[in-house]
Protein backbone atom coordinates (compact mmCIF):
# COMPACT_ATOMS: atom_id res chain seq x y z
CA UNK A 1 0.00 0.00 0.00
CA UNK A 2 2.36 2.82 1.80
CA UNK A 3 5.09 1.92 -1.50
CA UNK A 4 2.23 2.18 -4.31
CA UNK A 5 0.72 5.04 -2.55
CA UNK A 6 3.80 7.09 -2.43
CA UNK A 7 5.39 6.08 -5.83
CA UNK A 8 1.55 7.36 -7.53
CA UNK A 9 1.65 10.81 -5.02
CA UNK A 10 5.55 11.14 -6.91
CA UNK A 11 4.73 9.97 -10.73
CA UNK A 12 1.36 11.65 -11.07
CA UNK A 13 1.59 12.47 -14.88
CA UNK A 14 2.50 9.06 -15.18
CA UNK A 15 -0.30 7.43 -13.35
CA UNK A 16 -2.84 9.84 -14.50
CA UNK A 17 -2.23 9.04 -18.01
CA UNK A 18 -2.96 5.51 -17.33
CA UNK A 19 -5.64 6.62 -15.26
CA UNK A 20 -7.23 8.74 -18.58
CA UNK A 21 -6.57 5.12 -20.64
CA UNK A 22 -8.59 3.54 -18.52
CA UNK A 23 -11.21 6.33 -18.10
CA UNK A 24 -11.58 6.18 -21.93
CA UNK A 25 -11.97 2.38 -22.20
CA UNK A 26 -14.67 2.64 -19.65
CA UNK A 27 -16.63 5.70 -21.09
CA UNK A 28 -16.73 3.70 -23.95
CA UNK A 29 -17.62 0.28 -22.45
CA UNK A 30 -20.69 2.84 -20.35
CA UNK A 31 -21.69 4.57 -23.71
CA UNK A 32 -21.89 1.60 -25.27
CA UNK A 33 -23.95 -0.38 -22.63
CA UNK A 34 -26.16 3.03 -22.59
CA UNK A 35 -26.79 2.26 -26.15
CA UNK A 36 -27.11 -1.43 -26.29
CA UNK A 37 -29.86 -1.19 -23.25
CA UNK A 38 -31.64 2.01 -24.84
CA UNK A 39 -32.25 -0.18 -27.97
CA UNK A 40 -32.91 -3.00 -26.43
CA UNK A 41 -35.64 -0.86 -24.28
CA UNK A 42 -36.88 0.25 -27.28
CA UNK A 43 -37.33 -2.93 -29.24
CA UNK A 44 -38.91 -4.65 -25.89
CA UNK A 45 -40.73 -1.60 -23.75
CA UNK A 46 -44.23 -2.50 -24.88
CA UNK A 47 -43.46 -6.21 -24.01
CA UNK A 48 -42.38 -5.72 -20.76
CA UNK A 49 -45.41 -3.47 -20.18
CA UNK A 50 -47.82 -6.26 -20.80
CA UNK A 51 -46.22 -8.25 -17.87
CA UNK A 52 -47.64 -11.50 -19.75
CA UNK A 53 -46.34 -15.01 -19.22
CA UNK A 54 -47.31 -16.51 -22.71
CA UNK A 55 -47.13 -15.49 -26.48
CA UNK A 56 -49.41 -17.39 -28.76
CA UNK A 57 -48.40 -17.46 -32.81
CA UNK A 58 -48.90 -19.06 -36.02
CA UNK A 59 -46.29 -22.19 -35.92
CA UNK A 60 -45.32 -21.44 -39.16
CA UNK A 61 -44.52 -17.71 -38.52
CA UNK A 62 -40.82 -18.32 -37.68
CA UNK A 63 -41.75 -16.82 -33.99
CA UNK A 64 -42.23 -13.26 -35.96
CA UNK A 65 -44.78 -11.17 -34.73
CA UNK A 66 -45.94 -9.65 -37.97
CA UNK A 67 -45.67 -13.11 -40.20
CA UNK A 68 -48.28 -14.81 -37.79
CA UNK A 69 -51.33 -14.99 -39.31
CA UNK A 70 -54.44 -15.89 -36.69
CA UNK A 71 -57.85 -15.51 -36.27
CA UNK A 72 -59.61 -13.86 -32.88
CA UNK A 73 -61.87 -17.69 -33.02
CA UNK A 74 -58.11 -19.29 -32.07
CA UNK A 75 -58.91 -18.37 -28.52
CA UNK A 76 -60.85 -21.23 -28.35
CA UNK A 77 -57.80 -23.66 -28.20
CA UNK A 78 -57.01 -21.39 -25.26
CA UNK A 79 -58.05 -22.02 -21.57
CA UNK A 80 -56.58 -19.95 -18.76
CA UNK A 81 -57.36 -16.24 -17.69
CA UNK A 82 -56.04 -13.09 -19.21
CA UNK A 83 -56.20 -14.01 -22.93
CA UNK A 84 -55.57 -11.15 -25.08
CA UNK A 85 -55.55 -11.36 -28.62
CA UNK A 86 -52.71 -8.98 -30.14
CA UNK A 87 -52.71 -7.30 -33.74
CA UNK A 88 -50.30 -5.29 -34.90
CA UNK A 89 -49.26 -2.86 -37.45
CA UNK A 90 -46.10 -0.62 -38.10
CA UNK A 91 -46.42 2.16 -39.98
CA UNK A 92 -46.40 6.15 -40.38
CA UNK A 93 -48.46 7.83 -38.17
CA UNK A 94 -49.71 11.28 -39.29
CA UNK A 95 -52.25 14.11 -38.81
CA UNK A 96 -54.68 14.42 -42.06
CA UNK A 97 -52.90 17.87 -43.19
CA UNK A 98 -49.80 15.54 -43.05
CA UNK A 99 -47.89 18.14 -40.80
CA UNK A 100 -46.91 15.61 -38.19
CA UNK A 101 -45.48 11.85 -39.69
CA UNK A 102 -43.73 9.57 -37.22
CA UNK A 103 -42.92 6.10 -37.63
CA UNK A 104 -45.35 3.88 -35.12
CA UNK A 105 -46.27 0.18 -33.96
CA UNK A 106 -49.65 0.32 -33.78
CA UNK A 107 -50.92 -2.66 -31.62
CA UNK A 108 -55.03 -3.31 -31.52
CA UNK A 109 -56.34 -5.79 -28.68
CA UNK A 110 -59.93 -5.96 -27.27
CA UNK A 111 -60.69 -2.71 -24.98
CA UNK A 112 -60.97 -4.03 -22.05
CA UNK A 113 -57.93 -5.89 -22.29
CA UNK A 114 -55.26 -6.08 -19.69
CA UNK A 115 -52.59 -5.36 -22.80
CA UNK A 116 -53.97 -2.23 -22.84
CA UNK A 117 -52.02 1.30 -21.07
CA UNK A 118 -52.92 3.03 -18.18
CA UNK A 119 -54.51 5.92 -19.78
CA UNK A 120 -52.87 9.45 -18.09
CA UNK A 121 -54.56 11.88 -20.41
CA UNK A 122 -58.07 11.61 -22.16
CA UNK A 123 -60.01 8.08 -21.67
CA UNK A 124 -59.95 4.94 -22.46
CA UNK A 125 -61.55 3.68 -25.68
CA UNK A 126 -64.93 3.22 -25.77
CA UNK A 127 -65.99 3.68 -29.23
CA UNK A 128 -65.39 3.09 -32.99
CA UNK A 129 -62.04 4.54 -34.59
CA UNK A 130 -60.48 5.50 -30.99
CA UNK A 131 -56.77 5.81 -30.63
CA UNK A 132 -54.31 6.07 -27.52
CA UNK A 133 -50.84 6.89 -28.06
CA UNK A 134 -47.87 7.03 -25.61
CA UNK A 135 -45.93 9.45 -24.77
CA UNK A 136 -43.36 10.04 -27.29
CA UNK A 137 -45.58 10.94 -29.78
CA UNK A 138 -47.46 13.61 -27.23
CA UNK A 139 -44.13 15.13 -26.86
CA UNK A 140 -43.95 15.32 -30.87
CA UNK A 141 -46.84 17.41 -30.97
CA UNK A 142 -49.77 14.97 -31.72
CA UNK A 143 -53.08 16.09 -29.37
CA UNK A 144 -56.08 14.88 -27.79
CA UNK A 145 -59.26 15.07 -30.39
CA UNK A 146 -56.88 15.04 -33.48
CA UNK A 147 -58.08 13.12 -36.11
CA UNK A 148 -54.72 10.93 -38.01
CA UNK A 149 -53.80 8.04 -39.79
CA UNK A 150 -52.29 5.22 -40.11
CA UNK A 151 -50.33 3.39 -42.68
CA UNK A 152 -51.34 3.90 -46.40
CA UNK A 153 -55.24 3.76 -45.86
CA UNK A 154 -57.77 6.21 -46.04
CA UNK A 155 -59.01 5.52 -42.48
CA UNK A 156 -58.84 8.13 -40.10
CA UNK A 157 -58.80 7.19 -36.39
CA UNK A 158 -59.29 9.88 -33.14
CA UNK A 159 -56.63 10.32 -30.21
CA UNK A 160 -58.61 10.42 -27.33
CA UNK A 161 -55.87 9.11 -24.80
CA UNK A 162 -52.08 8.99 -24.02
CA UNK A 163 -50.47 6.99 -21.58
CA UNK A 164 -46.63 6.33 -20.43
CA UNK A 165 -43.67 5.95 -22.91
CA UNK A 166 -44.08 3.01 -24.59
CA UNK A 167 -42.22 1.68 -27.28
CA UNK A 168 -42.12 -1.55 -30.20
CA UNK A 169 -39.28 -2.51 -32.34
CA UNK A 170 -37.66 0.94 -31.75
CA UNK A 171 -40.91 3.10 -32.79
CA UNK A 172 -43.33 4.54 -30.03
CA UNK A 173 -46.54 2.43 -30.10
CA UNK A 174 -49.86 3.46 -30.36
CA UNK A 175 -52.90 1.43 -29.20
CA UNK A 176 -56.55 0.88 -30.57
CA UNK A 177 -58.87 -2.00 -30.52
CA UNK A 178 -59.17 -5.04 -32.81
CA UNK A 179 -61.70 -3.87 -35.29
CA UNK A 180 -60.20 -0.46 -35.66
CA UNK A 181 -56.77 -1.64 -36.45
CA UNK A 182 -58.17 -3.88 -39.10
CA UNK A 183 -59.58 -0.95 -40.79
CA UNK A 184 -56.71 0.86 -40.52
CA UNK A 185 -55.16 -2.34 -42.13
CA UNK A 186 -57.57 -2.59 -44.52
CA UNK A 187 -58.20 -6.35 -44.07
CA UNK A 188 -61.69 -7.47 -45.75
CA UNK A 189 -63.05 -8.57 -42.25
CA UNK A 190 -63.33 -5.94 -39.28
CA UNK A 191 -65.81 -7.65 -37.24
CA UNK A 192 -67.11 -10.87 -35.70
CA UNK A 193 -64.49 -13.57 -34.45
CA UNK A 194 -63.01 -14.83 -38.34
CA UNK A 195 -60.91 -11.09 -38.11
CA UNK A 196 -57.28 -11.55 -38.24
CA UNK A 197 -55.01 -11.28 -35.15
CA UNK A 198 -51.26 -11.86 -34.89
CA UNK A 199 -51.21 -13.43 -31.49
CA UNK A 200 -52.84 -14.20 -28.36
CA UNK A 201 -50.99 -12.79 -24.97
CA UNK A 202 -51.59 -14.50 -21.84
CA UNK A 203 -50.62 -14.54 -18.10
CA UNK A 204 -51.65 -17.40 -17.17
CA UNK A 205 -52.79 -20.50 -20.05
CA UNK A 206 -52.34 -23.20 -22.13
CA UNK A 207 -54.05 -25.37 -24.58
CA UNK A 208 -57.34 -26.50 -23.77
CA UNK A 209 -56.37 -30.16 -25.97
CA UNK A 210 -53.81 -31.87 -27.47
CA UNK A 211 -55.11 -29.67 -30.76
CA UNK A 212 -53.54 -26.74 -31.06
CA UNK A 213 -54.81 -25.61 -34.62
CA UNK A 214 -51.53 -24.24 -35.52
CA UNK A 215 -50.82 -22.14 -32.94
CA UNK A 216 -47.53 -22.23 -30.86
CA UNK A 217 -46.63 -21.16 -27.29
CA UNK A 218 -43.78 -19.25 -26.52
CA UNK A 219 -42.78 -17.60 -23.32
CA UNK A 220 -42.08 -13.88 -23.33
CA UNK A 221 -38.61 -14.15 -23.02
CA UNK A 222 -38.37 -16.18 -26.11
CA UNK A 223 -40.71 -13.92 -27.89
CA UNK A 224 -38.49 -11.43 -27.01
CA UNK A 225 -35.34 -13.06 -28.19
CA UNK A 226 -36.87 -13.42 -31.39
CA UNK A 227 -37.87 -10.00 -32.19
CA UNK A 228 -36.16 -9.10 -35.53
CA UNK A 229 -32.76 -7.90 -35.05
CA UNK A 230 -32.52 -8.08 -31.22
CA UNK A 231 -30.76 -10.69 -30.51
CA UNK A 232 -28.32 -9.80 -33.26
CA UNK A 233 -27.91 -6.47 -32.06
CA UNK A 234 -27.28 -7.32 -28.40
CA UNK A 235 -24.58 -9.85 -29.30
CA UNK A 236 -22.99 -7.15 -31.40
CA UNK A 237 -23.01 -4.75 -28.61
CA UNK A 238 -22.06 -7.11 -26.24
CA UNK A 239 -18.83 -8.60 -28.02
CA UNK A 240 -17.26 -5.06 -28.11
CA UNK A 241 -18.34 -4.79 -24.47
CA UNK A 242 -16.22 -7.93 -24.00
CA UNK A 243 -13.43 -7.11 -26.36
CA UNK A 244 -13.16 -3.97 -24.04
CA UNK A 245 -12.53 -5.76 -21.33
CA UNK A 246 -9.73 -7.64 -22.56
CA UNK A 247 -8.51 -4.58 -23.44
CA UNK A 248 -8.36 -3.23 -20.56
CA UNK A 249 -6.77 -6.02 -19.60
CA UNK A 250 -3.60 -5.88 -21.80
CA UNK A 251 -3.12 -2.10 -21.45
CA UNK A 252 -3.04 -2.40 -17.51
CA UNK A 253 -1.11 -5.62 -18.50
CA UNK A 254 1.44 -4.11 -20.52
CA UNK A 255 2.00 -0.70 -19.13
CA UNK A 256 2.38 -2.46 -15.66
CA UNK A 257 5.04 -4.60 -17.10
CA UNK A 258 7.01 -2.39 -18.69
CA UNK A 259 6.86 -0.29 -15.39
CA UNK A 260 8.06 -3.53 -13.38
CA UNK A 261 10.89 -3.49 -16.44
CA UNK A 262 12.53 -0.54 -15.72
CA UNK A 263 12.04 -0.63 -11.89
CA UNK A 264 13.92 -3.84 -11.71
CA UNK A 265 17.17 -2.37 -10.28
CA UNK A 266 14.85 -1.14 -7.46
CA UNK A 267 12.93 -3.89 -6.72
CA UNK A 268 16.24 -6.32 -6.68
CA UNK A 269 17.28 -3.50 -3.90
CA UNK A 270 14.47 -3.75 -2.17
CA UNK A 271 14.71 -7.45 -2.18
CA UNK A 272 18.03 -7.23 -0.94
CA UNK A 273 16.72 -5.04 2.31
CA UNK A 274 13.97 -8.10 2.64
CA UNK A 275 11.09 -6.46 0.97
CA UNK A 276 9.49 -9.58 -1.32
CA UNK A 277 7.93 -10.31 -3.70
CA UNK A 278 4.55 -9.81 -1.59
CA UNK A 279 5.03 -6.35 -0.60
CA UNK A 280 6.04 -5.47 -4.42
CA UNK A 281 3.08 -6.68 -6.12
CA UNK A 282 1.03 -5.00 -3.50
CA UNK A 283 2.72 -1.96 -5.02
CA UNK A 284 1.43 -3.41 -7.85
CA UNK A 285 -1.96 -4.05 -7.08
CA UNK A 286 -2.70 -0.79 -5.15
CA UNK A 287 -1.90 1.03 -8.11
CA UNK A 288 -3.90 -0.78 -10.48
CA UNK A 289 -6.87 -0.84 -8.47
CA UNK A 290 -6.50 2.85 -7.54
CA UNK A 291 -6.12 3.44 -11.57
CA UNK A 292 -9.37 1.45 -11.92
CA UNK A 293 -11.23 3.19 -9.79
CA UNK A 294 -10.09 6.87 -10.38
CA UNK A 295 -10.98 5.76 -14.49
CA UNK A 296 -14.05 4.31 -13.28
CA UNK A 297 -16.11 6.63 -11.30
CA UNK A 298 -15.01 9.63 -13.56
CA UNK A 299 -16.27 8.02 -16.80
CA UNK A 300 -19.56 6.94 -14.88
CA UNK A 301 -19.89 10.54 -14.01
CA UNK A 302 -19.27 11.94 -17.53
CA UNK A 303 -21.71 9.03 -19.14
CA UNK A 304 -24.89 10.39 -16.79
CA UNK A 305 -23.78 13.62 -18.27
CA UNK A 306 -23.33 12.74 -21.77
CA UNK A 307 -26.72 11.28 -21.08
CA UNK A 308 -28.60 14.48 -19.76
CA UNK A 309 -27.55 16.35 -22.49
CA UNK A 310 -28.01 13.71 -25.65
CA UNK A 311 -30.53 14.18 -28.05
CA UNK A 312 -34.39 12.42 -26.82
CA UNK A 313 -34.07 10.64 -30.27
CA UNK A 314 -31.10 8.68 -29.51
CA UNK A 315 -31.93 5.59 -27.47
CA UNK A 316 -29.51 5.35 -24.44
CA UNK A 317 -31.02 3.95 -20.99
CA UNK A 318 -28.18 3.55 -17.44
CA UNK A 319 -29.41 -0.04 -16.05
CA UNK A 320 -27.11 0.42 -12.76
CA UNK A 321 -27.05 -3.36 -11.67
CA UNK A 322 -25.44 -3.65 -14.80
CA UNK A 323 -23.19 -1.08 -15.20
CA UNK A 324 -21.95 -1.90 -11.48
CA UNK A 325 -21.31 -5.20 -12.73
CA UNK A 326 -19.44 -3.63 -15.92
CA UNK A 327 -17.56 -1.48 -13.40
CA UNK A 328 -16.37 -4.37 -11.53
CA UNK A 329 -15.41 -6.60 -14.66
CA UNK A 330 -13.21 -3.63 -15.43
CA UNK A 331 -11.93 -3.50 -11.81
CA UNK A 332 -11.11 -7.16 -12.02
CA UNK A 333 -9.51 -6.97 -15.77
CA UNK A 334 -6.75 -4.24 -14.26
CA UNK A 335 -6.26 -6.86 -11.37
CA UNK A 336 -5.52 -9.15 -13.65
CA UNK A 337 -3.65 -6.94 -15.67
CA UNK A 338 -1.24 -6.04 -12.86
CA UNK A 339 -0.98 -9.84 -11.67
CA UNK A 340 0.54 -10.87 -15.32
CA UNK A 341 3.59 -8.94 -13.75
CA UNK A 342 3.86 -11.48 -10.96
CA UNK A 343 6.64 -13.66 -12.47
CA UNK A 344 8.61 -11.01 -13.57
CA UNK A 345 8.71 -9.70 -10.16
CA UNK A 346 9.25 -13.17 -8.56
CA UNK A 347 12.18 -13.95 -11.05
CA UNK A 348 14.10 -10.74 -9.95
CA UNK A 349 17.42 -12.05 -7.98
CA UNK A 350 18.65 -9.44 -5.41
CA UNK A 351 21.94 -10.85 -6.12
CA UNK A 352 22.47 -8.55 -9.27
CA UNK A 353 21.66 -5.87 -7.14
CA UNK A 354 24.98 -6.69 -5.48
CA UNK A 355 27.59 -5.95 -7.76
CA UNK B 1 32.09 -8.91 25.57
CA UNK B 2 33.50 -9.82 22.44
CA UNK B 3 30.76 -11.93 21.17
CA UNK B 4 31.17 -12.82 17.81
CA UNK B 5 27.71 -11.42 15.77
CA UNK B 6 28.30 -12.91 12.26
CA UNK B 7 31.08 -16.24 11.87
CA UNK B 8 31.65 -18.07 8.75
CA UNK B 9 33.06 -21.35 8.88
CA UNK B 10 35.33 -22.99 5.84
CA UNK B 11 32.89 -21.34 3.74
CA UNK B 12 33.36 -22.32 0.12
CA UNK B 13 31.76 -21.15 -3.16
CA UNK B 14 31.90 -22.33 -6.52
CA UNK B 15 29.92 -21.20 -9.48
CA UNK B 16 29.44 -23.56 -12.43
CA UNK B 17 30.62 -26.90 -12.80
CA UNK B 18 33.47 -28.72 -14.10
CA UNK B 19 35.62 -27.62 -16.27
CA UNK B 20 34.04 -24.10 -16.58
CA UNK B 21 33.73 -23.75 -12.96
CA UNK B 22 34.87 -20.86 -10.67
CA UNK B 23 35.85 -20.64 -7.41
CA UNK B 24 34.46 -17.21 -5.91
CA UNK B 25 35.78 -18.38 -2.05
CA UNK B 26 37.77 -20.80 -0.90
CA UNK B 27 37.50 -22.25 2.73
CA UNK B 28 36.97 -18.58 4.42
CA UNK B 29 36.62 -17.96 8.02
CA UNK B 30 35.49 -14.74 9.31
CA UNK B 31 34.05 -13.22 12.32
CA UNK B 32 32.83 -9.75 13.23
CA UNK B 33 31.85 -8.64 16.63
CA UNK B 34 29.59 -5.96 18.39
CA UNK B 35 31.23 -2.49 18.34
CA UNK B 36 33.86 -3.90 15.23
CA UNK B 37 33.95 -2.11 12.24
CA UNK B 38 35.83 -4.77 9.32
CA UNK B 39 37.08 -3.91 6.20
CA UNK B 40 37.53 -6.47 3.52
CA UNK B 41 39.82 -5.55 0.79
CA UNK B 42 40.51 -6.71 -2.17
CA UNK B 43 40.92 -6.29 -6.30
CA UNK B 44 37.69 -7.00 -8.68
CA UNK B 45 36.71 -9.78 -9.01
CA UNK B 46 38.19 -11.10 -6.15
CA UNK B 47 35.25 -12.93 -4.31
CA UNK B 48 34.37 -9.68 -2.32
CA UNK B 49 30.44 -9.93 -3.24
CA UNK B 50 30.17 -13.34 -3.44
CA UNK B 51 31.44 -12.93 0.15
CA UNK B 52 28.92 -10.22 1.14
CA UNK B 53 25.84 -12.31 -0.59
CA UNK B 54 26.63 -15.45 1.38
CA UNK B 55 26.68 -13.51 4.67
CA UNK B 56 23.46 -11.86 3.84
CA UNK B 57 21.80 -15.19 2.98
CA UNK B 58 21.13 -14.18 -0.51
CA UNK B 59 23.45 -16.96 -1.78
CA UNK B 60 23.80 -20.56 -0.03
CA UNK B 61 27.27 -21.56 0.00
CA UNK B 62 28.39 -24.67 -1.71
CA UNK B 63 29.80 -25.41 1.39
CA UNK B 64 30.58 -24.29 5.03
CA UNK B 65 28.43 -22.45 7.70
CA UNK B 66 27.13 -18.81 8.11
CA UNK B 67 26.71 -18.75 11.93
CA UNK B 68 24.39 -15.28 12.83
CA UNK B 69 23.77 -14.54 16.68
CA UNK B 70 24.90 -18.06 17.24
CA UNK B 71 22.02 -19.86 14.70
CA UNK B 72 23.40 -21.44 11.48
CA UNK B 73 21.83 -19.98 8.73
CA UNK B 74 21.60 -23.49 5.83
CA UNK B 75 18.83 -24.60 5.64
CA UNK B 76 16.55 -21.87 5.79
CA UNK B 77 13.34 -21.10 3.50
CA UNK B 78 13.40 -18.62 0.99
CA UNK B 79 11.02 -16.74 3.46
CA UNK B 80 12.86 -16.70 6.71
CA UNK B 81 15.69 -15.61 4.72
CA UNK B 82 13.52 -12.59 3.39
CA UNK B 83 12.98 -12.10 7.21
CA UNK B 84 16.14 -12.30 8.50
CA UNK B 85 17.40 -9.57 5.88
CA UNK B 86 14.96 -7.93 7.05
CA UNK B 87 15.54 -8.00 11.05
CA UNK B 88 19.06 -8.83 11.14
CA UNK B 89 20.81 -7.03 8.15
CA UNK B 90 22.03 -3.69 7.20
CA UNK B 91 22.70 -3.18 3.43
CA UNK B 92 24.46 -0.08 2.15
CA UNK B 93 24.94 -0.58 -1.65
CA UNK B 94 27.78 1.09 -3.81
CA UNK B 95 24.55 4.06 -4.92
CA UNK B 96 20.65 3.29 -5.56
CA UNK B 97 20.52 2.61 -1.88
CA UNK B 98 17.25 4.68 -1.69
CA UNK B 99 13.86 4.56 -2.35
CA UNK B 100 13.32 7.25 -5.71
CA UNK B 101 10.26 8.29 -4.85
CA UNK B 102 10.24 8.63 -1.40
CA UNK B 103 12.26 11.98 0.97
CA UNK B 104 14.41 11.25 3.35
CA UNK B 105 11.70 10.94 6.24
CA UNK B 106 10.18 8.00 4.05
CA UNK B 107 12.97 5.85 3.42
CA UNK B 108 12.91 5.56 7.21
CA UNK B 109 8.57 5.21 7.29
CA UNK B 110 8.81 2.79 4.61
CA UNK B 111 10.83 0.27 7.15
CA UNK B 112 8.12 0.69 9.81
CA UNK B 113 5.28 0.40 7.19
CA UNK B 114 6.39 -3.32 6.04
CA UNK B 115 7.24 -4.26 9.75
CA UNK B 116 3.80 -3.12 10.80
CA UNK B 117 4.71 -0.79 13.54
CA UNK B 118 4.57 3.32 14.13
CA UNK B 119 6.49 5.41 12.34
CA UNK B 120 9.49 6.04 15.07
CA UNK B 121 10.21 9.58 13.91
CA UNK B 122 12.36 10.93 16.71
CA UNK B 123 14.27 7.99 16.29
CA UNK B 124 14.70 8.48 12.83
CA UNK B 125 15.58 12.24 13.06
CA UNK B 126 18.40 11.38 15.93
CA UNK B 127 20.09 9.35 13.78
CA UNK B 128 19.61 12.20 10.65
CA UNK B 129 21.40 14.82 13.07
CA UNK B 130 23.98 12.36 13.78
CA UNK B 131 24.85 12.39 10.38
CA UNK B 132 24.41 15.92 9.68
CA UNK B 133 21.12 15.24 7.76
CA UNK B 134 18.34 16.85 9.45
CA UNK B 135 18.23 19.88 6.61
CA UNK B 136 17.61 17.31 4.06
CA UNK B 137 15.05 15.41 5.74
CA UNK B 138 12.37 16.15 3.00
CA UNK B 139 14.84 15.96 0.00
CA UNK B 140 14.19 13.35 -1.99
CA UNK B 141 17.18 11.29 -2.98
CA UNK B 142 17.81 12.63 -6.43
CA UNK B 143 17.93 16.36 -5.22
CA UNK B 144 20.85 14.40 -2.43
CA UNK B 145 24.19 14.97 -3.18
CA UNK B 146 25.89 11.29 -3.92
CA UNK B 147 27.76 11.75 0.07
CA UNK B 148 24.47 12.65 1.77
CA UNK B 149 22.83 9.98 -0.37
CA UNK B 150 25.40 7.43 1.31
CA UNK B 151 25.02 9.27 5.07
CA UNK B 152 21.37 8.79 4.74
CA UNK B 153 21.86 5.07 3.49
CA UNK B 154 23.60 4.58 6.42
CA UNK B 155 20.98 5.96 8.92
CA UNK B 156 18.67 3.69 7.11
CA UNK B 157 20.94 0.46 7.54
CA UNK B 158 21.42 1.73 11.43
CA UNK B 159 17.34 2.65 11.89
CA UNK B 160 16.13 -0.98 11.83
CA UNK B 161 18.51 -2.42 14.34
CA UNK B 162 19.99 -4.72 12.24
CA UNK B 163 22.85 -7.32 13.84
CA UNK B 164 25.44 -6.39 11.29
CA UNK B 165 25.33 -3.89 8.67
CA UNK B 166 26.87 -4.89 5.43
CA UNK B 167 28.68 -2.25 3.01
CA UNK B 168 29.26 -3.43 -0.42
CA UNK B 169 32.07 -0.29 -1.85
CA UNK B 170 29.92 2.34 -0.04
CA UNK B 171 31.62 4.64 -1.45
CA UNK B 172 32.44 3.56 -5.34
CA UNK B 173 30.17 6.55 -6.30
CA UNK B 174 32.22 9.55 -4.42
CA UNK B 175 35.27 11.25 -4.69
CA UNK B 176 38.09 10.78 -1.96
CA UNK B 177 37.05 13.69 0.82
CA UNK B 178 33.63 12.13 0.58
CA UNK B 179 34.36 8.81 0.87
CA UNK B 180 36.57 9.51 3.77
CA UNK B 181 34.05 11.15 5.59
CA UNK B 182 31.45 8.62 4.79
CA UNK B 183 34.21 5.75 6.41
CA UNK B 184 34.96 7.81 9.31
CA UNK B 185 30.79 7.93 10.02
CA UNK B 186 30.15 4.56 9.87
CA UNK B 187 33.07 3.42 12.08
CA UNK B 188 31.52 5.96 14.46
CA UNK B 189 28.44 4.35 14.12
CA UNK B 190 29.52 1.00 15.00
CA UNK B 191 31.44 2.48 18.04
CA UNK B 192 28.41 4.25 19.42
CA UNK B 193 25.86 1.59 18.50
CA UNK B 194 27.65 -1.46 19.34
CA UNK B 195 26.80 -2.15 15.77
CA UNK B 196 28.91 -4.83 13.67
CA UNK B 197 29.86 -3.14 10.44
CA UNK B 198 31.65 -5.26 7.14
CA UNK B 199 32.50 -2.99 4.89
CA UNK B 200 33.85 -4.41 1.26
CA UNK B 201 36.21 -1.75 -0.74
CA UNK B 202 39.45 -2.19 -2.98
CA UNK B 203 40.75 1.16 -1.80
CA UNK B 204 43.38 1.27 0.33
CA UNK B 205 43.30 4.32 1.96
CA UNK B 206 39.85 3.74 3.40
CA UNK B 207 41.01 1.22 6.04
CA UNK B 208 42.60 3.52 8.22
CA UNK B 209 39.50 3.75 10.76
CA UNK B 210 38.98 0.13 10.71
CA UNK B 211 39.12 -2.27 13.43
CA UNK B 212 39.82 -5.43 11.54
CA UNK B 213 41.30 -5.67 8.08
CA UNK B 214 40.70 -8.86 6.22
CA UNK B 215 42.21 -9.13 2.38
CA UNK B 216 40.89 -11.10 0.01
CA UNK B 217 42.48 -12.27 -3.20
CA UNK B 218 41.43 -15.16 -5.92
CA UNK B 219 38.82 -16.40 -3.19
CA UNK B 220 41.27 -16.37 -0.29
CA UNK B 221 40.26 -14.52 2.80
CA UNK B 222 42.79 -13.82 5.42
CA UNK B 223 42.78 -10.99 8.15
CA UNK B 224 45.77 -9.00 8.37
CA UNK B 225 47.84 -7.96 11.43
N1 LIG C 1 26.66 -15.95 -10.52
C1 LIG C 1 27.94 -16.21 -10.90
N2 LIG C 1 28.19 -17.15 -11.82
C2 LIG C 1 29.45 -17.42 -12.21
N3 LIG C 1 30.51 -16.80 -11.72
C3 LIG C 1 30.35 -15.84 -10.80
C4 LIG C 1 29.05 -15.49 -10.35
N4 LIG C 1 29.16 -14.51 -9.41
C5 LIG C 1 30.47 -14.24 -9.32
N5 LIG C 1 31.19 -15.05 -10.12
C6 LIG C 1 32.66 -15.08 -10.23
O1 LIG C 1 33.19 -15.15 -8.95
C7 LIG C 1 34.33 -14.32 -8.84
C8 LIG C 1 34.14 -13.34 -7.71
O2 LIG C 1 33.12 -12.41 -8.06
P1 LIG C 1 32.67 -11.21 -7.11
O3 LIG C 1 31.50 -10.55 -7.77
O4 LIG C 1 32.49 -11.72 -5.76
O5 LIG C 1 33.93 -10.25 -7.17
P2 LIG C 1 34.16 -8.82 -6.52
O6 LIG C 1 35.32 -8.95 -5.64
O7 LIG C 1 32.90 -8.33 -5.93
O8 LIG C 1 34.54 -7.94 -7.77
P3 LIG C 1 34.24 -6.38 -8.06
O9 LIG C 1 35.20 -5.61 -7.25
O10 LIG C 1 34.51 -6.25 -9.52
O11 LIG C 1 32.82 -6.16 -7.70
C9 LIG C 1 34.52 -13.69 -10.19
O12 LIG C 1 35.49 -14.43 -10.92
C10 LIG C 1 33.17 -13.80 -10.85
O13 LIG C 1 33.33 -13.92 -12.24
MG1 LIG D 1 31.57 -6.65 -6.30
Amino acid sequence: MYLGLKEMQHEKLRYALLSGVLLLIALVVFMLAGLANGLSEGNRLAVDQWNAQNVYLNKDANKTLSASQLKLADKKYLTGTDIAPLANLSGTLRTTNNKLKTTTSALGTTRDSFLMPTVLTGHQINGKNQLLISAALKDKGYRLGQKVQIGTTDQKVTIVGTYAASTYSIAPTVYTDVSTLNRLKGSPITSGDQQPINAYVTKNSHFKTSKHGGLQRFSTESFINNLPGYSAQNLTLDTMIYFLFVIALAVIGIFMFVLTLQKQALFGVLKVQGIGTKHILAALLTQSIIMALIGISISLVLTVGIAQIMPASLPFAIDWPQFGIYSVALLLASVVGALLSWRTVAKIDPVVAIG
Amino acid sequence: MNKSVLTLQHVDKKFGHGRTAVTALKDANFEVQAGQFVAIIGPSGSGKSTFLTIAAGLQTPTDGQVILNGQPLTHQSEKQRLAYRFNEIGFILQSSNLIPFLNVLEQFKLVDKMAHRKFQQDKAKELLSELALTEVQNAYPSELSGGERQRVAIARALYNDPSVILADEPTASLDTSRSIDVVKRLADEAHQHQKAIVMVTHDQRLIEDCDVVYQIEDGLLSRRD
